[in-house]
C-alpha cells in the first residue's frame, strides 16, 4: 500500500467520523448552516479525495452523497431524519470499502451493486425534493427517467445490421445468448475527468454494430465547445453482461442498456423502391398462414423468392417469414406482422403493444396510399388554419387598444399591418391594406383595420369561420399561460444564476481550507521515538555510576564532580524529552466518546427508547494507549446500560420519571489518573437478583448468598461468567459480560467500580493512570534478588515485629491500625523456600498492597528506593508468566522484573 | 505534434490526445476545405471526433486500424 492510500484510509476514517457527528449535530438542529457547510465540505473533501484512487464504487456513493448535501446546504432539500439515516448507511458502506481497501489493497467487484444502490437512494432523496422544489428542468425527475426507459423500450433502438448477421444473432438469441444494446451519453464535462469516451466505447468487444450521434448546441461552429462532451454513443454487442458490467463500472449512471429480444433483429432489409410484391400473393399468404398451411405457404414464399431479386426489401421480408416459419413455428402473431408488412412497406413493431402497432400500420397504409393531389390539400389545410389563427390574434389585439389613442398606437397598427400582408400573401389573397392603414393612421384609431379585417374574413366560408373560433380559444388560452411560462423561464434562469453562485462557492469553500498545523505521524514513529528517549533515561541514569566510580576507583574527585554536572543538563533535558513525548502521545478521550452519540442513537432506536446522552470533558487527556484501551469497554458499559438499565419510555413514566432517559459519560482528570464515569438513570441493579442469579451459576455458595452485602452483590457482575438477562439480545448479554471490562481495565493498570440504587440508576466508574510509559516502582530486596512493585499499588511500607504476627487458619496475619491484614511472604509466592530476614530488631518489611480492593500485606526482606522505569512488557516465553508485569532497565544496566502483585496473590 | 497541419491535409499520427481538439477546430474553421489523412492514426480523442463530426471535412485516407476505421466511417457517414 503506498503513503498516498494509507493517508488517505486515515484522513478518510476521519472524516467518516467527522461526517457522523456532524448529522448526529443536525439532528438537534437541522436549520444550523455553519453545521451543513462542515458537513458538505468533509463529504466533499472525502469525495475528492478518494477520486485519487480507482475507488469508483466509494467515489459514486460518496459522489451523490455529496450532491445530496450540496442541495440540503442549499436549502433545495429539507435535512430529515431519513435523509440522515441514508446519509449514514452509505458512510457505512464507505467505512466498509475502507476497510477492505486497507485489509486487500483494493474493492471487490461485488460491491459494485450496493454501491449503485446507495447513490440511487441518495439520488433519489435529491430528485423527490427537486421536483418538489419544482425547479431545475435538467435534473430529470425519477418519473422523467422512466418514461424516458418507456420510451427506449418501445422504439427499440434503431441499428443496421447486415441480414447474415441479423440472422445469426437472431438465431443466438433465440437460444437465449442475448446481445446488448448499449447507449452511452458521456456527461458533457467529461474530459475534464480524462474520460475518453470513445476509447471506452473502442473497448466494447463483440461490437457488431455502432453509432455515434452528435448533439452541438452552438449555432455557430466557431463557437462549439470542443471540450464538452456533445458525443452520444450507441453500440450493438454480443460480450456477456458482467464484461459490460466492468467496463463501464465508472460511468454507469451514463450507460443505457438495452436487452435486445430476438425479434428485434428480424428487420428487413434491402431496396424498398420496388413494389415487387402483388396484393395477390399477401392475402393468399395470409390466407394459408391463418389455415396453418405451412407447407404450402413454404412453397409459395420460395418460389415467390426465386422469382424476385434478392435485394429487395420485400425478398428479405419473405427470408425472414421463413426463417420465422423454422424457428418460431408458434409465433403466428409475427408471421402475420411480417408479411402483412409487405402491403405496408413498413418493417414490423416488434416491441410496441400489438394495438400500436395496428396503429402506426393503419396510418402507414393511409400515407402510402394518398396521392400527391391530396397530401396538398392536406398541407393547404394546414396552412389556411394557421393562417386563420394568426389573423384572428391580429384582430383580438385590434379590438383591445380599440378604446385607447396612446402615443405607441402608431407603431402598433403598423405592425398589424405588416403582420396581415404577409398572412394574405402567404395563402394567395389579395390584400389592399395599404389604404386602410393610411386611414387608421391618421385617426390614430385601429377601428378602420378592425372593420377591414371583419369584412374581409366576413367574406371567407363560415365553417372555416367556426373552426377558426375554436383555435382561437385555444390561442388565447395559451398566451394567457404565456407570462406564465415566460415567468418560469426567468426562474429557470435564476437558478441557473443561483446554481452558478453555488458552483463558485465551492472553490471558495476549497482555496480557504486552511493549511492544518497538525501534522499527522504514524504512531510507529512516535513508539520508536519514546522507546529511543526512554533508553537515552536509562543511559544517563549510568552517568552517576560513572562519577562514582571515576571517585572511588579511580580515585579523580574533579573529573567526577564535573561528571555529576553534565549529568544534571542531561538528566533535565531527559526529562522534559519524556514529558514532551507524553504530552505527543497524550488525546483527548473524545476519541472514544465522538462514536457513543451515533451508537446510542442507533441503539435506543433499535430497542425504542429514548435516550438524552450526555458527555462531560470530552478534552480530558490521557495515553493513547489507554484510550483506546478504554473504547471496548467503554462501548461494553454504555451498551449495558442502554439495554439493561434504561427502561422503555411508558415504564419510565409510570415510574414517575422523564419519558427520556439519561445517559452521562463524564471523564475527569483526579492527579496522575483519569477518572471516567458512565451513569444512567434507569431501573439500577437489584442486588436480590444479582445475589439469586450468583447462586444459580455456583458463583457463590449458600452461606455467601446469606451473607453478603448488596454492594458485593452488585460486584458480582465483575464475576466471569455473569450475564442478567436470559435472553440473549445482539446488543448485550452474550456471556462477555462486566468480567471482560473488568480485564481490560486492568490490563491497563485501572480500576473499575460500580454503584447502583433500585429504581434511581446505576454509575460505573473507570479509573485509569494517565501514562502507562512512566510506572514508578519501588524496589524491594528479597532472598538477595530486587524486584519492582508498581507504587500504584502499594497503599504503605510497614516493618512488622514478628510478635504481632498471628496465624489465623495457618495463615499469617496482623493487625493494622485495627484492621486485620492477612500476610503473603514474597519467597513463599515466588517459591524460593526461603524465610525473610528480618531486620535487627526482628522487624519485617512489609509492603501493603491494594488487590481488588482489599489489603493484603507482602513481606520482603527490605525496600529499596522508588525509580520511574519504562516498563517494557516480556516477550516470548517469558510473556506467558503473569506474575511479572514486565522489565525494566536500570541505570546501571541490570534488569529489573517487575511484580504484579494482582495475578501473585 | 499529433496532427501535422499542412496547407490543405492534416495529417492525424497515431494517437490524438485530448489537447488536439482545439487546435483541430481552428484549423477545420480557417480551412473549409482541408483534408484529413487518418491512415497512421490509431485512436481520436472524443473531442477531436466531436469535432470531426460537426464540420466533417474529406478524409483522404482512412486509418489502417480496422476498429478505429469502422468507428470514423459511423461518425463521419452523412
Amino acid at each position: 500500500m503506498n503513503n498516498l492510500l494509507e493517508q488517505f484510509l486515515s484522513e478518510g476514517r476521519d472524516f467518516l467520523q467527522g461526517i457522523g457527528e456532524k448529522l448526529m449535530q443536525l439532528e438537534d438542529e437541522p436549520n444550523s448552516t455553519p453545521l451543513m457547510t462542515e458537513l458538505f465540505r468533509f463529504v466533499h473533501t472525502l469525495k475528492g479525495n478518494s477520486g485519487l484512487f480507482e475507488f469508483p464504487e466509494m467515489t459514486r456513493v460518496l459522489h451523490a452523497s455529496e450532491d445530496l448535501m450540496d442541495a440540503v446546504r442549499n436549502g433545495r432539500v429539507g435535512y430529515s431524519q431519513d435523509l440522515a439515516d441514508q446519509l449514514l448507511d452509505a458512510m457505512d458502506f464507505v467505512g466498509m470499502l475502507m476497510d477492505e481497501i486497507e485489509a486487500t489493497g483494493e474493492i471487490s467487484k461485488n460491491h459494485a451493486v450496493p454501491a449503485a444502490e446507495h447513490a440511487q437512494v441518495l439520488r433519489s432523496l435529491l430528485v423527490v425534493s427537486e421536483s418538489n422544489a419544482d425547479s431545475n428542468s435538467d435534473l430529470h425527475t425519477s418519473s422523467e427517467i422512466k418514461s424516458e426507459v418507456n420510451s427506449l423500450l418501445a422504439e427499440l433502438p434503431i441499428f443496421e445490421l447486415e441480414e447474415s448477421v441479423a440472422e445469426e444473432l437472431y438465431l443466438h438469441a433465440l437460444e437465449g445468448e442475448t446481445a446488448f444494446w448499449v447507449e452511452y451519453k458521456p456527461e458533457s464535462d467529461c474530459f475534464f475527468k480524462g474520460e475518453d469516451p470513445l476509447f471506452l466505447m473502442r473497448q466494447v468487444p463483440d461490437t457488431l454494430w455502432r453509432h455515434i450521434i452528435l448533439n452541438n448546441t452552438a449555432p455557430i461552429l466557431a463557437e462549439m465547445d470542443v471540450y464538452s462532451n456533445q458525443l452520444v454513443f450507441q453500440l450493438l454487442t454480443t460480450a456477456p453482461s458482467e464484461e459490460l458490467d466492468d467496463l463501464f463500472r465508472y460511468v454507469p449512471d451514463e450507460i443505457k442498456r438495452i436487452e435486445i429480444p430476438a425479434l428485434a433483429f428480424v428487420r428487413p432489409t434491402g431496396n424498398q423502391d420496388d413494389h415487387a410484391i402483388d396484393i395477390d400473393f399477401i392475402d393468399n399468404a395470409l390466407a394459408l398462414l391463418n389455415k396453418n398451411n405451412i407447407s404450402v405457404l413454404t412453397q409459395i414464399i420460395n418460389t415467390m423468392l426465386e422469382l424476385s431479386a434478392p435485394e429487395l426489401w420485400s425478398s428479405s421480408v419473405l427470408r425472414w417469414v421463413l426463417r420465422l416459419l423454422e424457428h418460431e413455428p408458434d409465433n403466428k402473431t409475427a408471421q402475420h406482422a411480417l408479411l402483412k408488412s409487405l402491403q405496408t412497406l413498413t418493417a414490423p413493431d416488434w416491441s410496441a403493444p400489438a394495438e400500436h402497432v395496428e396503429r402506426s400500420d393503419s396510418k402507414e397504409v393511409e400515407h402510402a396510399t394518398t396521392s400527391v393531389n391530396v397530401r396538398k390539400t392536406e398541407e393547404d389545410d394546414e396552412l389556411l388554419q394557421n393562417f386563420y389563427v394568426v389573423v384572428n390574434a391580429q384582430r383580438e389585439i385590434l379590438s383591445l387598444s380599440h378604446k385607447s389613442g396612446f402615443s405607441w398606437t402608431a407603431g402598433r397598427l403598423k405592425s398589424i399591418a405588416s403582420t396581415l400582408m404577409g398572412c394574405y400573401r402567404a395563402v394567395n389573397r389579395e390584400c389592399n391594406i395599404d389604404n386602410v392603414l393610411e386611414r387608421a393612421l391618421a385617426e390614430n384609431s385601429p377601428t378602420p383595420l378592425l372593420t377591414w379585417l371583419e369584412e374581409s374574413l366576413a367574406n371567407n366560408e363560415q365553417d372555416v369561420e367556426i373552426e377558426v373560433e375554436t383555435d382561437f380559444s385555444e390561442i388565447s388560452t395559451s398566451s394567457e399561460s404565456t407570462p406564465n411560462a415566460l415567468i418560469s423561464d426567468h426562474k429557470d434562469a435564476h437558478e441557473n444564476v443561483v446554481h452558478n453562485e453555488a458552483k463558485t462557492a465551492r472553490r471558495v469553500d476549497e482555496v480557504s481550507t486552511v493549511v492544518p498545523k497538525t501534522l499527522k505521524v504514524d504512531q510507529d514513529k512516535i513508539d520508536r521515538l519514546m522507546n529511543l528517549i526512554g533508553e537515552m533515561v536509562v543511559a544517563k541514569n549510568a552517568l552517576p555510576y560513572l562519577a562514582n566510580r571515576a571517585e572511588t576507583v579511580f580515585g579523580v574527585r574533579d573529573l567526577s564532580r564535573e561528571i555529576k554536572a553534565q549529568y544534571a543538563v542531561i538528566n533535565r533535558v531527559a526529562e522534559e524529552m519524556q514529558d514532551t513525548i507524553m504530552q505527543v502521545r497524550m488525546m483527548p478521550v473524545s476519541f472514544i466518546f465522538q462514536r457513543f452519540p451515533r451508537m446510542v442513537r442507533d441503539i435506543s432506536r433499535k430497542l425504542g427508547k429514548e435516550v438524552e446522552l450526555v458527555l462531560e470533558g470530552e478534552s480530558t487527556e490521557a495515553d493513547k494507549n489507554i484510550v483506546e484501551a478504554l473504547s471496548d469497554p467503554l462501548i461494553h458499559i454504555v451498551r449495558n446500560s442502554l439495554d439493561h438499565g434504561l427502561e422503555q419510555p411508558d415504564v419510565r413514566l409510570a415510574a414517575g420519571k422523564n419519558a427520556t432517559g439519561k445517559l452521562t459519560i463524564r471523564a475527569t482528570q483526579e492527579s496522575d489518573r483519569v477518572l471516567i464515569e458512565i451513569m444512567d438513570d434507569g431501573k439500577g441493579i437489584d442486588p436480590k437478583i444479582i445475589k439469586h442469579k450468583a447462586y444459580e451459576k455456583g458463583l457463590i455458595d449458600e452461606t455467601t448468598l446469606e451473607r453478603i452485602s448488596d454492594q458485593d452483590a452488585i460486584n458480582l457482575i465483575f464475576a466471569a461468567g455473569f450475564s442478567t438477562v436470559e435472553v440473549i439480545s445482539d446488543l448485550s448479554g452474550r456471556g462477555v459480560g462486566m468480567d471482560v471490562v473488568r480485564s481490560a481495565v486492568e490490563k491497563v493498570n485501572g480500576t473499575v467500580g460500580i454503584e447502583s440504587q433500585v429504581g434511581k440508576g446505576t454509575r460505573i466508574h473507570l479509573s485509569l493512570p494517565l501514562s502507562m510509559a512512566v510506572t514508578n516502582v519501588i524496589i524491594i530486596e528479597s532472598n538477595k534478588q530486587i524486584f519492582g512493585v508498581p507504587m500504584d499499588m502499594v497503599v504503605e511500607t510497614v516493618r512488622v515485629p514478628r510478635s504481632q504476627i498471628r496465624t489465623i487458619k495457618h495463615k499469617q496475619t496482623t493487625v493494622l491500625r485495627g484492621r486485620v491484614v492477612p500476610l503473603l511472604s514474597l519467597n513463599q509466592l515466588l517459591a524460593r523456600g526461603v524465610e525473610q530476614l528480618p531486620n535487627e530488631d526482628d522487624e519485617f518489611a512489609t509492603l501493603i498492597v491494594r488487590v481488588h480492593g482489599e489489603h493484603i500485606g507482602i513481606l520482603v526482606d527490605e525496600f529499596r528506593e522508588t525509580v520511574d522505569i519504562i516498563l517494557k512488557p516480556m516477550a516470548g516465553i517469558l510473556g506467558g508468566l503473569s506474575s511479572y508485569s514486565g522489565a525494566a532497565l536500570l541505570g546501571d544496566g541490570s534488569v529489573l522484573m517487575v511484580l504484579n502483585p494482582r495475578e501473585l496473590i | 505534434m499529433a496532427i501535422e497541419y499542412k496547407k490543405s491535409v492534416a495529417t492525424f499520427s497515431e494517437f490524438i490526445s485530448v489537447e488536439e481538439a482545439e487546435a483541430l477546430l481552428e484549423w477545420l474553421l480557417k480551412n473549409p476545405k482541408g483534408k484529413v489523412n487518418f491512415a497512421e492514426c490509431t485512436h481520436i480523442h472524443a473531442s477531436s471526433l466531436q469535432v470531426l463530426m460537426a464540420l466533417k471535412p474529406t478524409i483522404v485516407a482512412e486509418p489502417k486500424d480496422a476498429d478505429l476505421a469502422v468507428w470514423l466511417k459511423v461518425a463521419l457517414a452523412d
